[in-house]
């Protein structure tokens, strides 16, 4: 009893570090799996769709008052 | 003139007629008080004032009562029952310096002090059990029902956005729980060496401060060893808060200065689904692998899935807010409920003083370490600095990560990095809580 204590602590700690890494390898497992189909299959509304169609309507507009400012001016 | 006489004379005799009624109860009420008087001695002055200086706490203080039991109905020293406990006011008053001087987790080292205050009272018993600190204490402390419901609050608080861009980050968190089993080994290692007398229990109990997560650590000292909860608690509260202190050394100490200037690769926008998602995959983990753990990974999940369904804003505004502030109360009273001089002023309290320190650092290096490991690996390399973080602290621990980092390049954020690995330390410390559990079964 008295000397395996430590022993003991030792396996304790094995069974210990074992089991939190296998839960996080798991987990990262799952995390990378789910990022995964989540983007294949329910990809979110692309918001970064809608900033260059309002670009495209700045340069268009750019464009038109030019063409009216040049318009007027000559 | 008649009609005031008439009237004067209804008003005479309506008196007589109640003060008749109410004779007959004077009577009554003289008898009652006569029955009374006879477990009532009347005492002369003199003998009144010396029995009220008897029951003065300065007198308490000075001469212990024989007969005073401690919180638990035991017999306890003459020691703890005087200068223990003026001892342990000075203690208490200086938790109060450092909540407030010091900024040290006021929110529940404030009411630990000074429930640690009201417990060492002599005569009134308010840490007994039927004193209103013992009452906390069995509502919600004994049954480990406070620490769970903090948890939800800090998983309503939590974004695993960061973990979710980078899941690889989450080994981190678990490197830094060798603190918890590493001060465990110490631990045992100690008694085995005849300075204390710890049981494999307690040993357990002390190392899970290496987790560095304070729901965590008073859940498990409850449930393994509650004669040891004050001391747990106050020196996992009390490093948590010293973590900007105890941390940086190590840090340095462990890394190149290149290493520490290591910029990551931005992280990628995670979406709602998976955001999720996350909380219900993680708990099945925890269902499939180690159900010990569910008490604590269910809570924090509940709290998180709540946050993250975006449907039910007042739940997660009351969990977030109100909830957590008012069992926070509760919880620190409790806790400092054990701080009664005759638990607290014993030599285990030292050992488990310096235990917890060694935990913590043991926990910060081997975070450190493990991302070194990791930077051995082709792929994204990751700053070694984010590696502290894994201890939870959350969110403590990121932003001394970030911190240092600054120190060595203005330019280079780490604080999103190391959230990915502080969040991750919770959940592996609530793993390490699930397996040590599990091992006492």
């Amino acid at each position: 009893m008295e000397t395996n204590l430590i022993l003991e602590g030792f396996k304790f700690m094995g069974l210990g570090m074992g089991t939190v890494f296998l839960f996080l390898i798991i987990m990262i497992v799952c995390m990378n799996l789910m990022s995964t189909i989540i983007h294949k299959f329910f990809p979110e509304p692309q918001p970064s769709a809608t900033p260059p169609a309002q670009k495209d309507n700045k340069k268009i507009i750019a464009a038109i008052t030019a063409a009216i400012s040049h318009h007027r001016q000559g | 003139m008649k009609n005031i006489l008439m009237k004067l004379l209804a008003l005479f005799m309506l008196f007589t007629f109640t003060s008749a009624l109410a004779n007959e109860h004077v009577t009554a009420d003289a008898k009652m008080s006569a029955h009374q008087e006879e477990t009532y001695h009347t005492k002369p002055f003199s003998e009144m004032v010396g029995g009220f200086l008897k029951s003065t706490g300065v007198n308490a203080f000075l001469n212990p009562d024989p007969e005073e039991m401690n919180a638990h109905g035991e017999e306890m020293s003459d020691f703890h029952k005087s200068w223990g406990r003026i001892i342990m006011i000075i203690i208490t008053f200086f938790l109060f310096w450092l909540a407030i001087k010091k900024g040290f987790e006021p929110l529940l080292l404030l009411p630990i002090a000074f429930g640690g205050l009201l417990a060492n009272i002599p005569v009134a018993g308010i840490a007994g059990e039927h004193g209103f600190l013992g009452v906390i204490y069995n509502m919600g402390l004994s049954n480990e029902m406070f620490p769970i419901i903090i948890f939800m609050g800090v998983g309503a608080m939590t974004d695993f956005g960061p973990l979710l861009s980078n899941p690889k980050t989450a080994l981190l968190g678990g490197a830094a729980q060798f603190g918890i089993f590493g001060t465990l080994v110490g631990a045992v290692a100690l008694s085995q060496a005849g300075f204390v007398d710890f049981t494999l229990q307690q040993a357990s109990a002390i190392s899970i401060i290496g987790g560095a997560d304070g729901p965590t650590s008073i859940f498990i000292a409850t449930k393994l060893a509650p004669e040891l909860l004050g001391a747990i608690a106050v020196a996992s509260y009390s490093y948590m808060a010293m973590v900007p202190i105890i941390q940086p050394p190590i840090m340095k100490a462990l890394t190149t200065d290149a290493e520490r200037k290591i910029k990551m690769t931005t992280l990628r926008h995670v979406s709602r689904l998976e955001k999720l998602v996350f909380p219900i995959m993680v708990l099945t983990l925890a269902i499939l692998v180690l159900p010990e753990s569910t008490p604590l990974i269910g809570a924090f999940m509940f709290g998180n899935f709540l946050k993250e369904s975006g449907v039910v804003e007042r739940l997660n505004d009351t969990l977030q807010n109100s909830l957590i502030n008012i069992v926070t109360i509760f919880l620190g009273l409790g806790v400092g409920s054990k701080l009664a001089a005759d638990q607290f002023l014993v030599p285990d309290t030292m050992f488990i003083m310096a235990l917890g320190i060694i935990a913590f650092s043991v926990g910060t290096a081997s975070g450190v370490l493990m991302a070194k490991v990791m930077n051995m690996f082709p792929g994204h390399k990751v700053n070694p600095l984010i590696g502290s973080a894994g201890v939870s602290a959350v969110p403590m621990a990121a932003r001394v990560s970030n911190k240092v980092g600054m120190e060595y390049d203005r330019s280079n954020m780490l604080l999103m990095h190391a959230m990915g690995p502080n969040v991750a330390g919770v959940i592996g410390s609530a793993v390490a809580a699930g397996v040590l559990i599990s091992l006492f079964q």
